[in-house]
């Protein structure tokens, strides 16, 4: 495989274009960039202003007075500990679970014949179409008869896999060379084994990426763990975070605390695999 | 490096199913062989069955009836689809879904390939660059759609604010029916550029650079490079993108359930956001199931679409 | 020996009576569910996220401490999660044993026959009804019964800036008591000093979506309704038309208010000093004060007709499949959430005011503003009663309509006579 890392560009320009073509880049990036993050700074510079700072004329950006208030009483107002390990294992379940129930499965559409195989791939894909608003009620359903309201089952087993999932190893699957497989097979291995010791290492960057993508939507989800849980023990961060929109006055101080508190996991979590990342995405056969 | 040929995922609706071979027809070590496979999937078909297919199978069945969810329903046919045909509501919804989905598709493409053409050079902090253009992607929408607003208040927020200290009258975004929707698509662009940039930025990074340095050999210009080097190889991605992209534009409602709930009156209001508005409010799930299958028709039709045409122009080597 | 048996017999009537006294428990009402007999956990849902539920979850917890058998289990969310939730939950028969929700929500879900009625609540003085405020009471009624009984009841008065109203050249400690006065505050308040078409600040700031209803009150002044209590459609009555001619005019011609305020942004300029009055409820007070604002509250001004202001309640309601003990339970707690010591408490730590009409201004002064909005309950009406379809009603045809006026999309005649068609055929297909 043609390596992914990074690499330098191309000495093919003369020295000063390539520096006037690097500077414009930076500030084009650096524009973009801007612009880009303008909310985030607004969420962290607001989690460390006094509350009647926040709505004010004219508006500032940052803090003229900064205080952490809010980062101690958030602990106060609510179980933050305890909603944060409630959000651990939903996210955390549901994307191990996903990450295995789906490998095999793409592994069995990418590498395996049997009849039907495109017609289930194309019904599978056909599955991520329909908006959840009509499906959340038939799902509460089924949870209500299987008595699996308030349970962690009923939390995990519903997402255990995911169409999107399925699809993004199958087409990592089908770019990796057969040889390896191949040899494996006439030593006499099974398909699992196969699958275990020889596909799934070499899987690393898209298991880690699509990781990454279930763990992040699962962690921020509102309504799924809200429908599906009523006990406060098992309440997820973003349904104590909602805690401060009243339905006149929104405690904004807190929130933005809370908010960035919770999304701090996720955000080291992406820059610890962030080259692993785009190598994972690079192999997905989009060659 | 041995490539597949079924490495454009998408085509393969267009290969035909070779593996048609009927299983009691078939040797015992194919028959070993299905069966191993379907042991493989069993654990993920039995979820989606229950979970993903019922579900649908139960939302197809409820759009033949008058189904408010908390009883006293009752079938009547085809009424439900009839209905919207003539819907000037309905008509709206999907007007403003493919007014939104045409803007921000191309817009969110394009823009995240400008952005790995930029990032895929040698300029410092890249790392930093990354993963500040891919934050939007990894926060919780509705508590970052609260900082949009605020940003966007016409009156007190930040943005009118800077903009009239640069002498530039501003219009009442998320207030004025004309400016709700390009906020609206602003939002949307910004919350997905940089998956898609960090997608593009993969499919940059494996175009193998003995074909930029022949091309400069034989004195291609930059533009040269790009249009005849760059964008052929990254069709593949630029298919895949396009069509992630525009199935999400499609079901657009999280940024517009916070910010605008639809308004102002309806000028917002998206297919998934008059689903849920006739679902969870006005207690007409039926109704809201029908528009739902209609969309789920529509996305499949336009992802088919973009197969076809992009399948065409997909290089293969 | 006959005395022996004799004893016993007297020993076993004694043994008898003494049994039938203490098993028979306390109540005269026979009809009233007596107390529960085992212990009960009641479910109850409700939106009161933000600053009000302190207060709230404070009378929980004393109401659980001080009745060993009921154990009251709260599950608080907003408000739109708590209705994308309720829908699935009572639909799979899976509901909160008791729920709170704003009185123009419970039709809609008592048609379908999800709350047992309540009449008995008062009828069997669980509840002092005469005690209530009456309109908060009769906004629980539906189809001839009380489906639901108040939970809390505020008023909107109006809210102005005394240091504005003195700059601009109007006595600070006179508020205006009649529309002609308020409609000339509000354009002398508004200035726009640049001239860019876009005043630096408003005098009035009315919120017309994603409000607690702003509208109605000035309608309601010139003699106008959008759905009177007997069920007409009045939205293209003379009166109302009227009203909303007058001060969409006003907003449009003299800028006297944005157009396409939510609540929260009407509330946020006024907090910001860049509106100069408001009429909002009393969840604001706290805000005001902390932004350094120093304002007055009065009774929303005369109109032409009368002078009237919004009431709202958020009502208590009750699960139709609660069973014996668990009704026993949750009338107990209505009980307990309506006594004096629990309505002053709320009142003082909410700020909303009490339900009861006899909790004192001199129980209330801990929280100064908190007795003026209960003052003017007589002279507050509350808004589409009666009406099954609220939402399609308000939100998605009355406010719309609003929004349209305001953005020169037709004439309020033109307008609202579409909208009042369309309400007449939403409210006569029930």
């Amino acid at each position: 495989m043609a390596a992914v890392a990074d690499r330098a560009p191309l000495r093919t320009q003369s020295d000063v274009t390539r520096r006037i073509v690097l500077g414009v880049s930076l500030v084009l990036l650096a524009a973009a960039t801007i612009v880009i993050l303008l909310p985030f700074v607004w969420m962290v510079a607001t989690s460390f202003k006094p509350e009647t700072d926040i709505v004010q004329f004219p508006p500032k950006l940052l803090p003229s007075d900064v205080t952490l208030q809010h980062y101690t009483d958030i602990w106060h107002r609510i179980a933050f500990g305890r909603l944060f390990v409630n959000t651990l294992i939903f996210a955390g379940g549901v994307t191990l679970i996903s990450l295995f129930f789906d490998s095999l499965t793409a592994y069995a559409l990418a590498r395996m014949e049997f009849p039907g195989r495109d017609l289930l791939f194309i019904l599978i894909l056909a599955t991520m179409m329909l908006p959840f608003q009509v499906t959340l009620i038939p799902i509460f359903e089924l949870l209500t008869k299987l008595d699996w309201i308030n349970t962690y089952q009923g939390l995990i087993v519903p997402r255990a896999t995911n169409a999107f999932g399925i699809f993004f190893l199958r087409q990592f699957f089908l770019s990796i060379p057969k040889d390896l497989e191949d040899a494996a097979r006439v030593d006499g291995a099974s398909e699992f084994r196969i699958y275990w010791r020889v596909i799934l290492p070499l899987s690393v960057p898209a298991l880690l990426t699509l990781g990454l993508f279930h763990f992040m939507y699962n962690w921020n989800d509102l309504l799924w763990p809200l429908v599906v849980t009523t006990e406060t023990s098992m309440q997820t961060l973003p349904a104590g975070l909602a805690l401060f929109m009243g339905q006149h006055v929104t405690e904004y101080g807190l929130l933005m605390a809370g908010s960035v508190l919770a999304t701090l996991p996720l955000v080291i979590a992406f820059l610890l695999i962030q080259r692993r990342f785009v190598e994972g995405i690079a192999t997905t056969g989009m060659k | 490096m041995a490539r597949n040929g079924s490495a454009g995922v998408l085509a393969a609706p267009a290969r035909r199913l070779r593996d048609g071979v009927a299983y009691w027809g078939a040797s015992p070590l194919r028959r070993r062989r299905i069966l191993t496979a379907y042991a493989f999937m069993a654990p993920s078909l039995l979820v989606i069955a229950v979970f993903l297919v019922w579900p649908m199978i139960r939302a197809f069945q409820v759009s033949f009836m008058d189904y408010s969810v908390l009883g006293g329903s009752e079938w009547i046919g085809l009424e439900n689809y009839r209905n919207l045909l003539s819907d000037p509501a309905f008509r709206n919804a999907l007007g403003n879904t493919l007014y939104y989905a045409a803007i921000t598709t191309p817009a969110s493409v394009g823009l995240a390939l400008g952005l790995a053409l930029l990032l895929n050079q040698a300029v410092p902090a890249r790392g930093f660059f990354r993963g500040a253009i891919f934050l939007p992607v990894v926060t919780s929408l509705a508590i970052v759609a609260i900082a949009w607003t605020f940003l966007l208040d016409p009156d007190i927020g930040l943005i009118n604010y800077w903009l009239a200290k640069l002498g530039v009258h501003s219009g009442g975004w998320l207030r004025d029916p004309q400016w709700a929707m390009p906020a609206v698509i602003l939002v949307g662009i910004w919350k997905n550029v940089g998956f898609y940039m960090v997608m593009y930025l993969a499919g940059l990074q494996s175009i193998p650079r003995e074909f930029y340095e022949a091309a400069s050999v034989d004195g291609a210009t930059a533009w040269q490079r790009f249009r005849r080097i760059t964008w052929p190889l990254l069709a593949n991605t630029t298919m895949f993108v396009f069509i992630i992209a525009a199935i999400a534009a499609l079901q657009a409602f999280d940024q517009i359930y916070v910010m605008t709930r639809g308004g102002p009156f309806f000028q917002t209001e998206t297919l998934v956001m008059q689903i849920y508005r006739l679902g969870f409010t006005e207690f007409e799930m039926g109704y809201a199931a029908a528009i739902s299958w209609v969309l789920v028709l529509l996305i499949f039709v336009l992802s088919l679409l973009q197969v076809f045409y992009f399948s065409r122009r997909v290089v293969r080597y | 020996m006959i005395r022996r048996r004799l004893w016993l017999f007297l020993a076993a009537a004694a043994l008898a009576v003494f049994v039938a006294a203490c098993g028979g428990g306390g109540d005269d009402n026979e009809a009233t569910p007596s107390q529960p007999t085992k212990n009960v956990t009641l479910t109850f849902w409700n939106g009161f996220t933000g600053p009000d539920r302190p207060a709230l979850e404070e009378i929980v917890k004393r109401f659980n401490a001080s009745h060993p058998k009921i154990k009251v289990q709260m599950t608080i969310m907003p408000w739109d999660s708590f209705f994308q939730k309720l829908l699935p939950s009572y639909g799979s028969g899976k509901g909160p044993d008791i729920a709170a929700m704003d009185s123009v929500q419970v039709p809609q879900y008592a048609d379908k026959g999800v709350f047992a009625p309540l009449d008995d609540v008062y009828t069997d003085n669980v509840v002092p009804k005469d005690k209530l405020v009456q309109s908060a009471v009769e906004a629980g009624k539906w189809d001839d019964k009380y489906y639901s009984i108040p939970m809390n009841f505020t008023t909107l008065l109006l809210y102005w800036n005394k240091d504005m109203f003195k700059e601009a050249g109007l006595d600070p400690n006179k508020p205006p008591a009649d529309w002609k006065q308020w409609q000339n505050a509000a354009v002398k308040l508004t200035k726009d000093e640049n001239g860019d078409g876009k005043p630096e600040q408003y005098g009035y700031a009315i919120a017309d979506h994603a409000t607690i209803p702003m509208w109605p009150i000035l309608i309601w002044g010139n003699g106008g309704d959008v759905v009177t209590k007997d069920g007409d459609v009045m939205l293209d009555d003379p009166k109302t038309v009227n009203a909303v001619e007058q001060w969409s005019n006003l907003i449009i011609n003299k800028k006297i208010s944005p157009i396409g305020l939510g609540g929260a942004d009407a509330d946020k300029l006024f907090q910001s000093k860049k509106a100069a009055m408001e009429v909002v409820g009393p969840w604001m007070t706290t805000g005001f004060k902390e932004a350094g604002i120093d304002f007055g509250l009065a009774m929303v001004p005369k109109g032409p007709a009368k002078q009237v202001t919004l009431g709202t309640s958020v009502q208590f309601v009750l699960n139709a499949k609660a069973d014996d003990d668990k009704q026993a339970a949750a009338y107990e707690f209505f009980k307990y959430w309506h006594s004096q010591p629990s309505q002053q408490y709320w009142a003082v730590h909410s700020g909303f005011p009490p339900t009861r009409t006899d909790v004192g201004k001199a129980q209330l002064k801990e929280n100064p503003y908190v007795a003026e909005f209960g003052e003017y309950a007589d002279q507050s009406q509350f808004y589409l009663v009666g009406v099954k379809d609220f939402t399609k009603v308000n939100t998605n045809t009355f406010e719309p309509a609003i929004q349209r006026i305001l953005n020169k999309k037709g004439t309020p005649e033109q307008v609202l006579g579409n909208a009042a068609k369309k309400i007449e055929a939403q409210t006569a297909s029930n």
